[in-house]
């Protein structure tokens, strides 16, 4: 059976290629409709125009007060240029903000994407553990948030393991019940190790099994602790 | 009487044959201003050569011509001198 294999830079680069891609789209059809609203926008001169084409029209709208009337008519127009200027202004505030909106938004949803990816992938994982802190002089060793308490003898187990972990070191049962019992490697026994991790094994298993699957309530009996959901006969 | 009349007619007389008048409408831009005005014509009396002759007469003095409404002899005048106000035979 072959693994599917993800490679983390390819999807790494796939994703700022659909961000690239979003982003410019966003800004491409936001600038797009800014001409297309800025070339609809009635001209501010289209007033003046108004009134210019009335005077050619009528020829009796000759008289002095009638020319003045209509100068009037023609100033007010271009009063109305200011407050369409403002509009336009405005309306390219507003655009500048709804494309850095869009962005985010886009930004955002690719950010949702990738951390739902990440998310499934650590359901799937099971127990991801985060934290390992052994305290000795209680004699509990806490995985991420749960807290379990072992033997002396388990502690002193894990506690051995987790040194070698820290060092990159593999143990050997021998090794381990050498460092344990102070003795000289070749006065020890491959089994006693052996034991001592059967023994580890068992305990912490038993717990973390019964913390994390097998649940005990107390006085009315035991259930799996698991979303009903996600079970299925087969 | 009698004795007046040659010379009035001698002193209207250079214009009397050629007597031609336009009215026409102009404007300026920037305030938009409008004009309504009468000017005397010395070229052929038809709109079209009145507006040639026209708009750079209104032009050197910044106004542009926007059409002639009509043209008309010396008998057309007075009925436009109120209209035409202060650009009665300006240009």
């Amino acid at each position: 059976m072959q693994a599917k294999i993800f490679s983390a830079s390819e999807s790494l680069k796939a994703g700022n290629r659909v961000v690239v891609a979003g982003i410019s789209a966003v800004v491409l059809v936001l600038v797009l409709a800014a001409v297309v609203l800025f070339a609809n926008l009635p001209d501010a001169n289209a007033f003046n125009a108004r009134v210019e084409q009335l005077f050619i029209q009528n020829d009796d709208l000759t008289a002095q007060a009638e020319l003045k009337l209509l100068e009037i008519l023609a100033q007010s127009g271009t009063a109305f240029q200011d407050t369409l200027a403002s509009y336009r202004f405005v309306i390219f505030v507003l655009f500048v903000f709804a494309t850095a909106l869009l962005i985010a938004a886009v930004a955002f949803l690719v950010m949702l994407i990738e951390m739902n990816r990440r998310m499934s992938k650590i359901e799937r994982a099971g127990i991801e553990i985060n934290s390992l802190v052994i305290s000795r002089d209680q004699n509990t060793v806490t995985l991420n948030d749960f807290e379990f308490k072992l033997t002396e003898a388990s502690i002193e187990t894990l506690a051995v393991l987790a040194e070698a972990r820290m060092d990159d070191e593999v143990m050997s049962g021998l090794q381990i019940e050498a460092v344990i019992s102070g003795r000289d490697p070749s006065d020890c026994d491959e089994a006693a190790g052996a034991t001592r991790i059967k023994r580890l094994r068992d305990t912490l298993g038993n717990q973390m099994i019964s913390e994390l699957l097998v649940k005990n309530i107390a006085r009315r009996g035991y259930m799996l602790a698991i979303d009903k959901d996600v079970i299925r006969m087969t | 009487m009698k004795h007046i009349l040659p010379i009035v007619l001698a002193l209207f007389g250079t214009a009397a044959q050629a007597d031609c008048y336009a009215d026409y409408k102009a404007k300026q831009d920037d305030p938009l201003r409008l004009q309504y005005g009468v000017a005397q014509i010395n070229g052929a009396c038809e709109i079209e050569a009145a507006a040639n002759e026209l708009a750079p007469r209104l032009e050197g003095a910044g106004w542009i011509l926007l059409n002639i409404v009509s043209v008309f002899d010396e008998n057309g005048l007075e009925e436009r001198r109120d209209s035409a106000g202060e650009n009665f035979l300006r240009f």
